[in-house]
């Protein structure tokens, strides 16, 4: 039944999206991409997917200039599929913004407590978490003057009101206001997707709600565990846990008492997939232990980090086996975004010279 | 006398002589304890070398490794947390001491790093991500800033002792190869003008106990003759003595006609006396 009148407003973005997915690096491409000698090369390997916007750069270019330049490139495609859209599909995708903008809100809060130039921090902003009234943040000198006459007018507004005061902007850490509106915005957009009458009922509140239901619980396991050691208390941790995913409630409950590595790892064991991610991560002893003292982690266990960003990958591709659906532009955004991260990771390792780790990145196409 | 220009400038008197031989004496004790501060200063020297090496070998290491984290970190969450570590970070976490070590008289700077305990400024970046990338790389990181902090301290060190090495060395030179030698050279001099001194005082005090007896004998001589031939025997006296006193100038080397204008006064007033003595 969704499928009478989807083309209609949304077929067009739907083919464009499918395209860009055609588009994405695969497994060859990253075979030989591992296989280059110098930046250069991988620029070379690079070509076909990213010609236009790798041509100004010049020889040999940093690894962080690479990555702002694939960044580029998501970022007019994005626009271009937005600049498309229409109806809910619009609201969609703003919705998907959000989350960047919290990043980009968080930054200049950051900027305004220690009284910098806000404006110097627009240029460090995600590009994708860009909306019109960013700029006016700026004016604001202090926090209260930020709280009560600029964030009000941004698109996060929703997400302070009720949960943040302007004196939790002055006192609490600036990681936990950033955790606690990324809770708010999970959930809001799970509510969104689950109850808007285009999306109710439909392969997007299914997908969708898979894609965030895994997004909450990789953010809780992950708060939990890196809250071990730090002064955040286990009722505050608690706030910041998203109320909804598969771990939600006792998961999420046995995360707020779990001390450590191995308390979290039987929050989690009611689900199956977390549960062979901890086996995996337990025994390779990468995360949770006092970490590897040698430096980085051992080369051939994936960590916990490696098998959420596998996992979601997976989801993603997924999302591209259902037709009618708004799930797919999401989930193109995050397989383009990991692209990016395995192409910095590859570039790093080939200009560190470490060509041991290189093998390090996720490809599922 | 050899090169005046390679002694001093002294008067070559006894004082002098002391002097000089106290100073030659200091100049060869400085000496050898001179000698033996460079020794240890370049035992020290090349210790810390070798240690420099080292410490440039495992900073390649352990920056190679930090970067890597780094790079892991970037991976890990995906974007730029540079800022907000910035942000974040209070109050130094990672300290300095600093200490003085004496090497034979040489003060070396010495760095010694710690980490405060219970500073954890932004132990939670990255609380939604990557969390523990963060903390990793920071630990990375400490390391190798560790690595860094001992190899500025040795490359003080390095430097400091290069400088006083080369200053110690160029006096242990100088004082083997100048001032000893000059001073030798002047203790010399002295002495060879002091024996000069001493031989001439010694002639001149022979020649003051050899002529009036010279003139009494000859006196004597001429009373015993009784008077007879008297005028011819003063005259033989005389003319003898005057022989005798010339001989005796030529004997010396020196120009013969000052020293005998010189002694010529003081032995006739000796005479005169002498012959009072004599006649008395």
């Amino acid at each position: 039944m969704e499928g009478l009148l989807f083309n209609v407003n949304n077929g067009y973005i739907e083919g464009i999206v499918r395209g860009y997915r055609n588009g994405l690096l695969t497994g060859a491409n990253y075979t030989n991409m591992t296989q280059c000698e110098t930046i250069d090369d991988l620029k070379l390997q690079l070509g076909p997917a990213y010609g236009d916007f790798l041509a100004s750069l010049p020889p040999n270019p940093s690894t962080s200039t690479l990555a702002a330049k694939t960044t580029d490139k998501l970022v007019a495609e994005f626009r271009y599929v937005r600049a498309n859209a229409v109806g809910s599909l619009a609201k969609f995708m703003d919705y998907l913004t959000y989350g960047y903008m919290i990043d980009n809100v968080a930054l200049l809060i950051t900027g305004t407590l220690h009284e910098r130039d806000t404006r110097e921090l627009l240029d460090r902003c995600h590009p994708l978490g860009w909306f019109e009234t960013m700029p006016v943040l700026c004016v604001a000198t202090n926090i209260e003057e930020l709280y009560n006459s600029v964030l009000i007018e941004t698109p996060l507004a929703p997400y302070f009101k009720g949960s943040l005061s302007h004196q939790d902007l002055d006192e609490l850490n600036i990681e936990i206001v950033r955790n606690t509106l990324y809770k708010n915005y999970l959930e809001d957009f799970y509510q969104f997707v689950n109850s808007h009458p285009d999306m109710a009922g439909t392969p997007t509140a299914e997908v969708m709600s898979e894609i965030l239901e895994f997004e909450a619980d990789r953010r809780a396991i992950n708060i939990t565990l890196n809250s071990f050691g730090t002064e955040l208390s286990k009722a505050d941790r608690k706030k910041l846990y998203p109320n909804f995913g598969l771990l939600y409630p006792e998961g999420t409950l046995m995360l707020s008492r779990a001390d450590d590595f191995e308390g979290v790892r039987l929050a989690v064991e009611g689900v199956g997939d977390y549960k062979s991610f901890f086996e995996a991560a337990g025994l390779g002893g990468g995360v949770g232990g006092p970490g590897n003292m040698a430096g980085g982690s051992g080369s051939d266990g994936k960590t916990l980090e490696d098998m959420f960003y596998q996992k979601e990958m997976e989801i993603s591709k997924g999302a591209f086996t259902r037709q009618f659906t708004f799930a797919i532009v999401y989930a193109w955004v995050k397989l383009r975004e990991q692209e990016i991260r395995n192409i910095t990771w590859i570039a790093e390792c080939i200009a560190q010279n470490q060509k041991e780790r290189i093998g390090n990145y996720i490809s599922v196409f | 006398m050899s090169g005046a220009a390679d002694r001093e400038a002294v008067f070559p008197t006894r004082q002098s002589l002391g002097l000089m031989k106290a100073k030659l004496k200091g100049a060869e004790t400085g000496h050898s304890l001179l000698k033996r501060k460079s020794e240890a200063l370049t035992k020290r020297f090349r210790e810390i070398t070798r240690r420099i090496d080292e410490a440039k070998r495992k900073m390649g290491r352990v920056m190679q490794i930090a970067s890597l984290s780094l790079a892991e970190v970037t991976y890990a969450v995906g974007g730029n947390i540079g800022f907000q570590i910035q942000e974040s970070a209070r109050s130094a976490r990672f300290r300095l001491r600093t200490k003085q070590e004496n090497v034979s008289g040489v003060l070396l700077p010495a760095f010694e790093s710690y980490l405060t305990e219970g500073n954890n400024d932004f132990a939670m970046t990255g609380l939604g991500k990557g969390g523990q990338q963060v903390q990793r790389c920071r630990e990375t990181y400490a390391r190798a800033v560790e690595a860094l902090v001992e190899l500025a301290s040795l490359q003080t060190a390095f430097v400091i002792l290069d400088e006083v090495i080369k200053v110690v060395n160029r006096r242990v030179n100088a004082i083997e190869h100048v001032i000893i030698p000059r001073t030798e050279n002047t203790i010399k001099y002295i002495n060879s003008e002091l024996d000069e001194l001493d031989r001439e005082e010694f002639y001149r005090l022979k020649k003051v106990s050899v002529y009036p007896w010279k003139l009494r004998h000859a006196a004597h001589t001429a009373q015993v003759a009784n008077k007879k031939q008297r005028d011819n025997a003063a005259m033989d006296a005389e003319m003898k003595a005057k022989r005798e006193a010339k001989a005796a100038l030529e004997l010396e080397n020196g120009a013969p006609e000052e020293v005998a204008d010189a002694t010529a006064g003081p032995t006739d007033l000796l005479a005169a006396e002498e012959d009072e003595d004599v006649i008395f």
